[in-house]
């Protein structure tokens, strides 16, 4: 009779432990998700801005249509783009694009003095920015994610229940690789 | 549920819970105490008292007594915190047309995107010349990150947002709550009575406000020894794993170093919500035992110095970084100089671009030289060409219907410093609110020419004797008070302060100061000046 007990008690702590880390699993991959939802809501923003910055300094920059152009093709490139790969890429493109006009900006005192221009440019960073650290908390996210799926004994139950796919991190680009965010001009010799 | 690393650093609060059993622990003393002297007195004999104190049933009754007060007080400290503390410092709301606090409010919603939104946070400005920043979190969940708008107009974007990353880990890992609640059970109090008192006048050493304040912060003091001083480490950590910019963070600390860091203005309850503790204090500076017990920020340098570490940066390099960065009083001497035939024939200047578009009779059509004998009208050289061209872009747009109250023409919206303001074209005066006065005066991005610097300190001179002649009734000649363009009230006339003697017109109902021409700058200009000179002190 005490070994049924023994067997019966043993059995009630494995459905217990399965059923927490089962719903410890759904709400990180949900986690996971927004987290991937939020860096979708700043990349919105961004195609947004974009149209504005482009109208307000064009007068300006008669001699830069190329550049000019070269944003407004990769902005709507990156708003057609569907699949994360695809998308993915189409945002890098954009990133570089907007980092050539606010270097070419950089030649135009005038633009300095717009408020209008300045107004613009800094809400753009500030999405940058955010479009850096949504990147940020969803690879934190996911690396905490995968390291809840793949210790032992979770990894049983991953196995056992479909839908605990792994989730991919956010590559940066060989090109946004080498450059680093430490300030360079103070280097220790 | 760990959410990131913020919510794997979360500590329990347990220490709220001790200070609460202080606070019960004290009434019930005082009470004690109170009870005891209260049967002495009684002139039949203290054994009548002592029996009637001991007993089990009145020790339980004055238990229960300490431990409702306690209650009320630490309900009243805990629960609604934020509001008095905001109150405390002055803080006001960002203001979303300025464009130094738009970027504040931008880097605000940054840190809710890096922390995945866990708590939000509210973000206020200090209207304060001094460099500090603070946060505050209490029982409600009601969280504040406060900066003052010294340390706005001093600091770069990233070294903002290095700031409000470590004031965010403070809120996010709990440590804050605890902070903020041993400072409001006597420090907020402290600092309000603080606050009333320098108000009042007469012998301040004998006055009651003065020996409670004293009370109080001896009692606030005791309390930080609970804090800890390796939560700013952690902050700082923090800052870094959410901003990956360690660099950015130790140039700030290194910036606070050797600022005003706001002792006086914040008060001294509030000492240990800051980044930096605004009192300069060895204990602060130095390391061990008691150090670590009775102080509650680390030392400076050992802050810098791991953070540099992290950024593979050395300190030498830093501070000559630093030293070159930090020139007292920006100077202007090096850009073009311009002289302009007025209407009288005469030679003016030298004037900087900006002043020459602020001249009231410079026209297209008016004479320029820039010191050698060749000269031309101002619309044949294109660098000009451009004032004029916005100034017809500007009075299209910028137009307000409000006239300028000395010469009658239409007040322009302009940005001065990135603050709204109102200007007069012709005449170069300026129309500030009264709220936004503070901000231009600390931002001095801009720079003083030579002619900005002997004029203010003209100025200072004149009006030194212009202040004795007012305190001699009916020796100084009445000029006309000038009326209020918004609401056409007289305005009032004073000095901006009795250190800085500039003579201002305010108007009370509408809030607003106006400065005749170059008034703004040479008040600017007086206060950078003394504060450089204090810095080098």
């Amino acid at each position: 009779m005490i070994v049924v007990w023994i067997i019966l008690g043993i059995l009630v702590f494995v459905l217990l432990w399965v059923i927490i880390t089962f719903n410890l699993l759904v709400s990180l991959r949900n986690q996971v998700h927004n987290a991937w939802k939020q860096i979708d809501v700043q990349l919105k923003r961004r195609h947004d801005l974009i149209p504005n910055l482009v109208s307000t300094v064009r007068g300006a920059m008669e001699f830069e249509q190329d550049t000019l152009e070269k944003v407004i093709n990769a902005r709507a490139k990156a708003v057609s783009a569907v699949g994360t790969q695809q998308k993915a890429s189409a945002e890098n493109m954009l990133t570089q694009a907007l980092g050539r006009l606010f270097a070419v900006m950089e030649n135009y005192p005038d633009l300095k003095t717009n408020q209008n221009i300045m107004q613009l440019q800094e809400e753009l960073t500030s999405t940058e920015n955010r479009i850096g650290f949504a990147r940020q908390l969803y690879n934190d996210l996911v690396a905490n994610y995968r390291t809840k799926q793949e210790i032992f004994p979770n990894n049983v139950i991953v196995s056992f229940f479909a839908g605990f796919q792994k989730e991919e991190y956010f590559e940066a680009e060989e090109s946004d690789r080498a450059v680093p965010k430490a300030d360079i001009s103070i280097r220790p010799e | 549920m760990p959410l990131t690393f913020i919510d794997i650093e979360k500590q329990k609060n347990w220490r709220i819970g001790i200070l609460f059993v202080f606070l019960i622990l004290m009434y019930f003393l005082i009470s004690a105490g109170l009870l005891f002297s209260f049967f002495q007195m009684i002139p039949l004999g203290s054994h009548f008292g002592k029996t009637l104190l001991f007993s089990a049933g009145r020790l339980f009754l004055l238990f229960f007594f300490s431990t409702a007060i306690a209650s009320v007080h630490f309900y009243f400290s805990a629960y609604d915190t934020v509001r008095y503390i905001r109150k405390n410092i002055n803080a006001t709301d960002p203001d979303p047309e300025d464009g130094i606090h738009k970027q504040l409010m931008n880097i605000m919603e940054e840190i809710h995107v890096v922390t995945g939104n866990s708590v939000r946070m509210q973000c206020v400005v200090i209207p304060s010349l001094a460099m500090n920043a603070l946060s505050a979190i209490d029982m409600r969940g009601n969280a504040l990150i406060a900066i003052t708008e010294g340390l706005l107009s001093r600091l770069s974007r990233d070294q903002i947002e290095a700031v409000m990353a470590h004031e965010a880990h403070h809120i996010l890992s709990g440590d804050c709550l605890e902070s903020t609640v041993a400072s409001s059970l006597f420090g907020v109090p402290a600092s309000l009575v603080e606050k009333v008192q320098t108000f009042s006048e007469g012998r301040a050493y004998l006055s009651p406000a003065f020996i409670v304040t004293l009370l109080l912060l001896k009692l606030s003091q005791f309390l930080n020894m609970f804090i800890s001083r390796e939560r700013e480490y952690r902050a700082d950590a923090g800052a870094v794993r959410m901003t990956r910019n360690p660099l950015a963070l130790a140039e700030v600390l290194h910036i606070l170093w050797r600022n005003w860091r706001g002792s006086g203005f914040i008060g001294s309850g509030l000492e240990n919500l800051c980044i930096v503790n605004p009192k300069v204090s060895s204990i602060d500076e130095s390391e061990g035992w008691l150090a670590n017990l009775l102080s509650t920020h680390p030392p400076i340098r050992k802050r810098i110095s791991f953070l540099l570490t992290m950024a593979h940066v050395r300190l030498s390099d830093l501070e000559t970084k630093n030293k070159t960065a930090a020139i007292p009083i920006p100077s202007e001497q090096n850009k073009d100089r311009y002289f302009a035939l007025d209407h009288k024939y005469q030679w003016q200047g030298p004037y900087s671009l900006a002043e020459l578009a602020l001249l009231p009779w410079f026209a297209a059509l008016t004479w320029i030289s820039t010191g050698g004998t060749s000269m031309q009208k101002a619309s044949d050289m294109p660098v000009l060409n451009d004032i004029f061209m916005k100034r017809i872009a500007q009075e299209g747009t910028a137009q307000t219907s409000h006239p300028c109250p000395v010469c009658h023409h239409p007040l322009l919206k302009r940005s001065v410093e990135k603050t709204r303001v109102m200007q007069c074209k012709f005449c170069g005066g300026t129309l500030v609110d009264h709220n936004r006065v503070f901000r231009i005066i600390a931002r001095g991005e801009d720079g003083y020419s030579e002619r900005i610097r002997t004029l203010s300190k003209i100025t200072l001179k004149k009006n030194q004797l212009k202040k004795i002649a007012r305190s001699v009734k009916g020796s100084e000649q009445n000029i006309p008070l000038l009326s209020c363009p918004q609401c056409k009230n007289k305005m009032t006339r004073a000095f901006y302060s009795l250190v800085y003697l500039i003579d201002l017109d305010r108007c009370s109902w509408c809030r607003v100061t106006w400065f005749d021409r170059d008034e703004l700058k040479m008040l600017q200009c007086m206060i950078h000046t003394r504060m450089a000179s204090e810095r080098l002190l």
